[in-house]
């Protein structure tokens, strides 16, 4: 038998197969791919809100542009890392929402940008090198069950070292919560004495325990299991809307208003656009909607706050470095983890 | 595989069968699923085109009506109301009910003031009565007499809000923005307008122009299949492969600027598919299984009567001419061995024919030889002799005449075996001739122990020998002798030498007769012939034996034969 004809004959085999299997994609039906819009149409948004908070905006930003938008949403270390890893090509163009602290941490991965906008911020939200784009204010604030507590009883932070509340307080773990250590460094300016000491001190009020989420802070407080909390502003305004009874106070020995933030990412394939949406997120369409509808404190000096929030020259501030809080972000933490796990030593 | 192949026969008859059966199999199966495929995507996609029309004729329709209702924006009572002149509210709502005559059904309709403030309605308050001017619909309204522009709910799975809103901008009299007319589709209008219009079978998704969802006959695909498509379409990829278990088709609708996608359930899902391949696959499978068994039983067919053949052949190789190929068949196989064994039948009968040919040759030859010496009327005529020489007083004449006439007379006798004493005696007959001949030249002796005198030898085998030795060796020798003596050397075995005291032979006559050719032996006819007869009746261990005396000169003669007896009749 000529060597050629088993090859052949297998050939014929095979091509008898493929024709068999081979054909699935021509199945019809792809007609939609007409339908895709140009790379000049599009933005990707890496964004670590809740869908709350980004759709309407991301939804009014697509009507109003045209831009189609994919989102990209996770936890804001979760995206950070995800941005710092995909630094070589990135496919986000814009970073949504995150603490500027934590912006501040991955400064390498964004391009700093001046926005249209920028004249109408107030001053003390701008990041100085424009690295990011202020988005909302969010202070710190206490909350106490309003069932459980008289009036009065908590103004400030100093309160917390009572020995009432010892072991009664929501807190959020900082190296879990980025609200957590906004709290816990705000804490470190608003008390008096030396860091070390205060840390201990407050680990001490907690009874070494700390909680998962910032969400469980506003939980366990309205369902009494703790009685003080710390928590923003924010977050405390949307539950007390939902029913929660829960009070909300501006600590008395001062307290931060760290914004939270959006930047542009180096590198974006769509960059026009990437600027088109951060004006848009400070846009005073946005800052108001937001006032209006989740109690964010607008980062815009021509924007009022919801009727129910306290204006913002009642609030005591402290002077709160983003700066320095970024950068000794995990020697902070490492002295927090040694005093929550030194309790009960002399 | 080409060692495979050529390994065996039956390979290659299975290598045939399995291309034989399995090529137009794959072929078959492999055109037939296209044909179907090709078919079933055709009408399904012409089904989902045409419902795709269905609908979109009905949103037309439904636009119409809304473009239609929107003219009221332009009726002056209206903006007039909504700045507050203080116009009647009855007037208004006459207005507002009349332009939206027959849409109430599928669609709510508002009136909005400048600052967002809710005031008229076709149907009760809504939950929100002031809606931001800034944002959202509001913000996006159309001027009056412009198109229309719809915006999508933010949760559209939320089923008693609105899923799809347009406003139109109300004019004041100065051009100033008086009011808003709001058109709210629901859930329910929705259903009303498009249930029963893409097939039971089939979903219906209207997107916005960003893909966003608007309205899913069934909420939950908001959810779990807006996105995917919408992620299919921004990869570039095919919106099939959202789902394994769908087909989908789109058409825009231009002037609501939504997406109409029709989902279908595939035609070809994998379980149909996973079906279709197992009965090919099964189909191959029972191919090559027959292709094994047609290959082994026709190759058994095939080699049972080759085999058989082959045995027979190596029979005939060992000299069994007896070899026979049964067989019950009437193929070429079966005609070979009826060829087979019809060609041993006939070389069997050809052997026995050249034996049978050879014998009767032999018998012919001994006759002739025997013929020779037959001349029958010698006898007669010798005896005539006789008796006249005798009534004449010449004793020698007839004592010659009446010897010459016995030996003629033993060699036209019919018997080809005598007793060795007549032919001793024949042989005495002819000595007494030579005698009176050659006047007792020389003399005869002869040996004849008793037991062996019945011993049977073919005639006249001993007169040519001793005739030989009295004219060739003898001659011209004084006092010569023949000596002839019978014995048995050994059992079953005779031995006759004819001895005489002549010249001796030369030496290239010496040893056995019938080893030297014949032309060779041209002077010595009658020995020759002897040894002829002798070897053809007892075969070629027989003959005759030359060699010189030992004790002195001359030659002797000794014919080796069989012994056998008179009662043995072998003749």
């Amino acid at each position: 038998m000529p060597k050629k004809r088993p090859c052949a004959l297998l050939a014929l085999l095979a091509s008898g197969v493929m024709l068999l299997t081979g054909c699935r994609s021509v199945s019809s039906g792809d007609g939609g791919a007409a339908f895709a819009p140009d790379e000049s149409c599009r933005l990707v948004v890496y964004t670590s809100h809740k869908r709350e908070v980004y759709w309407p905006i991301i939804k009014e930003f697509e009507e109003r542009t045209g831009i189609w938008v994919e989102i990209v949403e996770g936890g804001t270390n979760e995206i950070l890392n995800r941005i710092a890893r995909e630094a070589g090509s990135p496919a986000a163009d814009v970073m949504f929402g995150g603490g500027v602290e934590s912006l501040e941490s991955y400064k390498d991965c964004f391009t700093p940008y001046r926005c249209s906008e920028a004249d109408s911020i107030q001053p003390r939200y701008r990041a100085p090198d424009d690295l990011w784009i202020p988005f909302s204010s969010l202070p710190v604030v206490l909350i106490y069950n309003a069932k459980l507590i008289d009036p009065g009883q908590v103004t400030g932070w100093a309160d917390l070292f009572d020995a009432r509340f010892r072991g009664k307080i929501a807190f959020a773990d900082p190296g879990k919560s980025g609200s957590g250590f906004t709290g816990l460094v705000t804490l470190l300016e608003a008390v008096e004495g030396n860091q070390e000491d205060v840390l201990r001190a407050f680990a001490d009020a907690l009874a070494n325990r700390q909680l998962d989420s910032s969400g469980l802070v506003l939980t366990t407080v309205a369902e009494g299991s703790n009685l003080v909390g710390v928590t923003l502003e924010e977050t405390a305004l949307q539950r007390i809307a939902a029913g929660d009874d829960i009070v909300l106070i501006y600590p008395d020995d001062g307290t931060s208003c760290v914004p939270d933030g959006n930047a542009l990412v180096k590198g974006a394939a769509h960059k026009d656009n990437a600027q088109l949406f951060l004006d848009f997120t400070v846009s005073h369409d946005v800052q108001q909607m937001l006032a209006e509808r989740f109690y964010r404190r607008s980062v815009r000096a021509d924007v009022e706050p919801a009727a129910n929030l306290a204006v913002q020259e009642d609030i005591l501030l402290i002077d709160y470095d983003v700066a320095w809080a970024s950068r000794n972000h995990d020697s902070i933490l490492t002295s927090w983890i040694f005093c929550l796990g030194a309790e009960g030593t002399p | 595989m080409k060692d495979f192949l050529s390994r065996s026969f039956r390979n290659r008859l299975f290598a045939a069968f399995l291309v034989v059966s399995l090529v137009p199999l794959l072929i078959c199966s492999a055109l037939l699923l296209q044909t179907f495929r090709l078919r079933l995507t055709n009408d399904v996609n012409a089904e989902a085109r045409e419902h795709l029309d269905t609908v979109s004729r009905v949103m037309d329709a439904l636009y119409d009506d809304f473009a239609r209702a929107a003219a009221l924006a332009e009726n002056p009572l209206i903006a007039a109301a909504l700045a507050g002149d203080g116009a009647e509210g009855t007037q208004v709502y006459n207005v507002l009910f009349d332009a939206t005559e027959g849409l109430r059904g599928y669609a709510r309709f508002d009136l909005y003031d400048a600052g967002g403030r809710w005031r008229y309605s076709t149907q009760t308050a809504p939950e929100d009565t002031l809606l931001p001017t800034s944002w959202g619909v509001l913000y996006s309204a159309s001027p009056s007499g412009g198109f229309l522009t719809f915006v999508a709910a933010e949760d559209v799975t939320v089923t008693q809000s609105p899923l799809l809103q347009g406003a139109v901008l109300i004019a004041g009299r100065d051009g100033e923005t008086a009011g808003y007319l709001l058109i709210s589709m629901y859930q329910n209008g929705f259903r009303q307008l498009l249930d029963g219009k893409y097939g039971a079978q089939n979903d219906l998704i209207l997107l916005n122009r960003y893909w966003r969802p608007v309205y899913c006959a069934q909420p939950s695909l908001a959810a779990s299949l807006a996105p995917r498509l919408r992620l299919q379409l921004l990869d570039g990829q095919p919106l099939n492969g959202a789902s394994e278990d769908f087909l989908y088709s789109v058409a825009y609708h231009p002037p609501t600027g939504l997406y109409i996608i029709l989902q279908k359930p595939q035609v070809f899902t994998r379980g149909t598919m996973n079906i279709l391949y197992a009965v090919s696959l099964s189909s191959a499978l029972i191919c090559i299984l027959f292709s094994i068994l047609m290959s082994l039983q026709l190759s058994r067919q095939m080699f049972y009567p080759i085999k058989k053949l082959h045995r027979a052949i190596g029979e005939v190789a060992n000299n069994n001419l007896d070899a026979y190929v049964p067989h019950n068949r009437k193929d070429e196989l079966g005609q070979l061995a009826d060829r087979f064994n019809g060609m041993m039948v006939a070389l069997k009968h050809n052997q026995e024919q050249l034996v049978e040919n050879q014998q009767e040759l032999n018998a012919a030859q001994i006759r002739m030889l025997q013929a020779q010496l037959n001349p029958h009327f010698l006898c007669n005529t010798l005896d005539t002799m006789k008796w006249i020489s005798k009534i004449n007083k010449v004793p020698q004449v007839a004592l010659m005449s009446t010897n010459l006439a016995d030996i003629l007379r033993f060699c036209i006798s019919p018997d080809e075996f005598v007793p060795l004493y007549r032919e001793v005696e024949i042989l005495q007959r002819y000595m007494e001739i030579q005698n009176i001949r050659l006047s007792d030249a020389f003399a005869f002796q002869l040996i004849l122990p008793i037991e062996l005198e019945s011993c049977l030898v073919p005639k006249m085998i001993l007169q040519p020998i001793v005739e030989n030795a009295i004219l060739h060796g003898l001659e011209g020798v004084g006092n010569g002798g023949v000596k002839v003596e019978a014995s048995q050397p050994q059992p079953g075995l005779l031995q006759i030498t004819i001895a005489d005291n002549g010249r001796g032979l030369p030496a290239e006559m010496v040893g056995r007769y019938g080893d030297r050719n014949r032309d060779s032996c041209r002077g010595h006819l009658g020995l020759y012939n002897i040894d002829t007869i002798l070897r053809k009746h007892y075969g070629a261990g027989f003959g005759l034996y030359l060699s010189n005396r030992k004790d002195g000169p001359g030659a002797v003669v000794t014919a080796t034969l069989p012994m056998r007896v008179e009662e043995d009749a072998l003749c």
